[in-house]
Parts: structure tokens; sequence; C-alpha cells
């Protein structure tokens, strides 16, 4: 789905090399290095926020830069590391600005719209506070109300930053599991930066993107691989 | 739509047409309902009351609608473009700019600016340029009091031009420019309506298609592009729509203070939402209320105090934006 071909990213100067590495759908990937090593300009780089600085990056075998800002927001929903709610917005309505990119002008809701918000809120068990305001709802249900958001998207690919990172362990296991299984059930291609690599490693079939620090390259790893490799890899130190 | 909703609309409904059933009685001269029947229908030009029922009275209400209603909805399009609760045409400058250019037009002397459509064009030239400079701004800072402060001192600078102005015009002109710029209600007449209605209709329809985009970028300028839609062209579209309805309103009624910056936060707290069709709604009767209202209460006073309508909006716009302020902006 997202395919790279000896690409170069960064801003003016190279940060990071991808040799040849494709992410497919039906699989989740967690982005893994340490901090400015270039997670946040990958995710910019896909989105179309960033241009490559040598290769290129393709969708469906459809370069990034030709994407339209439409085409794109069809194909690849995204969900920040934070969203901190807003006055009087619901969440149904929060979750049904997902279906931005197929409503007509006038922006209404069809009722395949609503359906379709309304599976996202039953498949993330949201029920409970889908009229809540927005601003009223805990972090962990924040992201959680994001992510459904970008279900109701409908797109092949779903990329997050850090979405964990303003959680607690338990929201933090929680959101990573659902993650991965969106991927599998709604064969998307989920990519997301993160530090908690302990619970990557223990949750079943996440990939692994590790950015080599001392080659400063884009490395793809199992999760058969042991934390103290990771640490290694990513953060250039060695775990005795 | 939900109950709570469902109930405010109805009582919209109601409450603005007794408003403005209760405007088109409100003034000094006693005029019977048959008076308004006869004055539409069988109109007979020697009878005085006709006259003032055709000349004052329907354009006057009517205008209080559109002045009240598009004010309002250009407010709110501000605030949710520029993410500010304070934003709104008059604080930001836009007023300001048709004002400039109204000045001009009413005092360079050449007819063709002094005609009502001169006048019109000169006002929504005038909002269209100053909205495109409150923008250019926008982009250099985040902060809402930044914006607003810019927007003040866009006033001062067009204060002063206009000051030059007037000590060059002519006695004539410089009254038909001061009279204007005290806002009124009144200046409008029976058969400039249509050209009115037909400029409110058009930003109407504009509006609609702000539906969409406003919803999203309530959720901030990334996340609008990142939801498929063109940040530059949404910005654009948007204040041309505000500038249309400015303009227009401040064309024939003069500048109206605090009428766009008050209701559209009054609106938001009664609905509870951000869905903006739901609150252009909202915004359009609560806004036509208001100014009816609050023209009428001018006219009842009339024979003891002569209050110009921008002095009345202030006086009651002013401590309610001093509120929001205290409350949103600790």
């Amino acid at each position: 789905m997202i395919q790279f071909n000896t690409v170069e990213i960064g801003y003016k100067q190279a940060l990071l090399t991808i040799n040849k590495l494709e992410l497919k759908r039906g699989e989740v990937y967690a982005l893994i290095g340490s901090n400015g090593s270039g997670k946040s300009t990958l995710l910019n780089t896909i989105l179309k926020k960033i241009p490559v600085l040598a290769g290129d990056v393709y969708l469906n075998s459809t370069a990034v830069a030709s994407y339209s800002v439409t085409e794109l927001a069809k194909t690849i929903a995204f969900v920040d590391s934070k969203f901190d709610g807003i006055e009087h917005l619901s969440v149904v309505d929060y979750i049904g600005l997902g279906r931005t990119p197929y409503t007509n002008a006038l922006g209404r809701l069809r009722s395949e719209d609503h359906a379709i918000v309304d599976a996202a809120i039953e498949k993330l068990n949201l029920g409970t506070f889908r009229n809540r305001e927005t601003l009223q709802l805990s972090d962990g249900e924040r992201q959680m109300v994001s992510i459904a958001r970008a279900i109701c998207q409908s797109t092949p690919i779903i990329l997050l930053d850090e979405p964990t990172a303003f959680l607690d362990y338990g929201n933090r296991k929680k959101l990573i599991e659902t993650l991965n299984e969106i991927a599998k059930t709604e064969n998307k291609c989920v990519l997301f930066s993160t530090h908690d690599i302990e619970i990557c490693l223990e949750e079943k079939g996440i990939n692994l993107l590790v950015i080599n620090q001392s080659k400063k390259e884009l490395e793809l790893y199992s999760n058969t691989i042991s934390k103290s490799e990771i640490i290694s890899i990513g953060f250039s130190l060695v775990n005795e | 739509m939900n109950k709570r909703t469902q109930l405010f609309f109805l009582l919209l409904i109601v409450t603005l047409i007794a408003s403005f059933v209760g405007h088109l009685f409100a003034g000094q001269v006693k005029i019977t309902l048959s008076d308004y029947w006869n004055a539409l229908f069988h109109l007979d030009e020697s009878n005085t009351n006709h006259l003032i029922v055709r000349e004052f009275r329907i354009p006057r209400a009517v205008i209080a609608v559109i002045a009240g209603a598009g004010l309002s909805v250009a407010g709110m399009f501000m605030q949710t473009l520029f993410n500010n609760p304070l934003a709104g045409p008059y604080v930001l400058g836009i007023n300001t700019g048709s004002s400039l250019f109204v000045a001009f037009s009413m005092m360079t002397g050449l007819s063709f600016l002094q005609s009502d459509v001169g006048i019109i064009s000169s006002a929504l030239l005038g909002a269209l340029i100053f909205g495109f400079i409150i923008l250019f701004f926008s982009f250099f800072t985040r902060h809402h009091v930044t914006l607003l402060l810019v927007g003040l001192m866009l006033g001062s600078f067009t204060g002063a031009i206009i000051s030059v102005l007037q000590t060059m015009s002519s006695a004539q002109e410089l009254k038909a420019f001061t009279i204007w710029t005290m806002g009124s209600l009144q200046h409008v007449q029976f058969d400039q309506l249509p050209l009115v209605i037909l400029f409110f209709a058009l930003g109407t329809i504009g509006s609609l298609f702000l539906i969409k985009p406003m919803n999203v970028l309530v959720l901030g300028e990334k996340s609008t592009e990142l939801l498929g839609l063109n940040i530059q062209s949404v910005r654009v579209f948007t204040i041309i729509i505000t500038a249309l309805f400015t303009g227009v309103v401040t064309a024939f009624c003069g500048p109206i203070a605090f009428v766009g910056l008050a209701v559209p936060n009054l609106t938001k707290t009664l609905f509870r939402t951000q869905n903006h069709s739901i609150l252009l709604i909202g915004n359009f009767f609560i806004g036509a209320i208001f100014l009816l209202i609050s023209d009428s209460i001018i006219q009842l006073l009339e024979a003891t105090i002569q209050l110009p309508i921008n002095a009345f909006t202030s006086l009651v716009g002013a401590p309610f934006i001093i509120y929001i302020v205290l409350k949103r902006l600790k």
C-alpha cells in the first residue's frame, strides 16, 4: 500500500533513508526511533506536508506528490498525538466529520454516512458517550474517539503520530490492541510512531519499523526481535 | 436535531414574527392595521399614514432583519475562521473599510459614486480589502487579542484618513457623511429594498456553502486540509461572504457596532453546538430579533431621546463583550 524506493526524507538536508520497503494492508507498523530521528518527518512526508529529497513515496503505485488534497483525504486518515476536545462539539458530530471527503458541498451526512459512523462507534464501544461533549472526555476516551473518526474516513491507510504519548499504561495497551484489531478486521495499513516498545513486542503480529541511529536508515523487523536489540539499533545504547 | 434545538427554533420563529410586528407599530405616529393593508394593496398617495408605512415603517423593519441577520452571520464566520470568540466585522475593521470607501465616494463630489450603486460598490470593495488585510495579519499571529488590536489600529488609521477627507469636503457632503456614520435603519427607501434583498440573498446562498468548511475548520487548519478541503479557498471564500454581508449592511445603515460580535457568542451558548447549519439559522434569527427589538426601543424613546442605532448596540453590546472576555479569556 505504501511503497518506498530509495527515498531520502528531511527538511532541506537528509535525515533518513528508506531503501526498498512496502507497508501492506492488514498490517500494523510501529515506528520506533529516538527523538529527532525523523519519525514525524516520515509521517509528514507520507501526508505530502514535506516534499521528498530524493526518490518517491508511492501510495498504491501512485506517487504521493501527484495526489490532490481530496484524493489524499480518501486514502490516508491521520490521528494526532492529542485531541484537546472542542467546546460544544459532541462525540457523534466529531466522528461524523470523518465523512467530510465524501459529503456533498453542503456537508450533509446521508443515511449510509450515519451507518458508517454508528458502526465505528459500536466497534470501539463508544456508545455510552456518543452525545457527550468532546471537551468532557478523558485523554484515553478522546484518543479512541479520534480513532473512530479516522475509521469513518474509510481510508486504506491510517497514520498516527505518537497516539499513546499522553495515555496511562492501561489505555496505551488498549489503544495498540485496538489498532492491531482494526488493521486485521478492516484490512487497513496502520502506521503509528511510538516509544512503547514493550507493548508492541507483547502484542501479537505488530511489525516494528526501527530507525537505525548509526546508519540513518529505516529497518523492518517482526516482533520476535528483542527489546535490547531494538535499543541497540535505534538508540545507540548497548543493553547489558 | 435534538428536541432542545427544535424547541429553540420554534421559539425563535414566534419571537421573530412578534418582534417584526411589534417593530411595525413602534413608531411615534399611530398607524393601524388597516393602514398597513391599504398602503400595500390600495395605496392612496395623499394619505400621510400610507406614505409612512411605505417609506418608513416597512423598509425600516425589513432592513432591521437584514442588518441583524447579516452582521451576526458574518460575525459567526469570522469567529470560526480566526478561531477567535472576539472576532467580528466591527472590531476587526471590516466596517471601517466600508466607512473609508463610502467616505471617499460621498466626498469626492462625483455623482456616479454618490448613487446607490456607487455607495454599495464602495462599501463592498472597502469591506473586501480590509477583510483581506485582516486575513493577511492573521497569518502572523495566533493570539486572540493581537488580531483585535490590529483591527482597532486599522480603525484609528482609517479614522484619521476620514478626518482629513472631511476637512476637504463641502458642508453638504460633510453633513451627509456625518449622518451616515451615526448608523440608522431609517435611511433605506422602499424602492431600494430589492437591491438590498438581492445582495442579502446572494450572501445567504453563499453561506450555505460555507457550512461544511466551517464545521471542519473548528478542528483547526491542519485537520481541515487532512479532511480534504483546500484551506486557501476556504479562507478567501469566507472573507468574500463576510464582506458581502458587512458591506451591504454598512452601505445602507452606516457602521453598526457589536451585533456581529455579541450575537454569534450568544447563539453558540444557547444552542451548545458546533454544527454551523444550526448556528447559521440561530444567528439569522437571533441577530434579526436583536436588531428589531433594539430599534423598536429606539423608536419608543424617540419623543424623549434620539439614540442612533450604533450607540444603542454599543450600550448593550460592550458590557456583554466584557463579560465574554472575562469568562473565556481569563
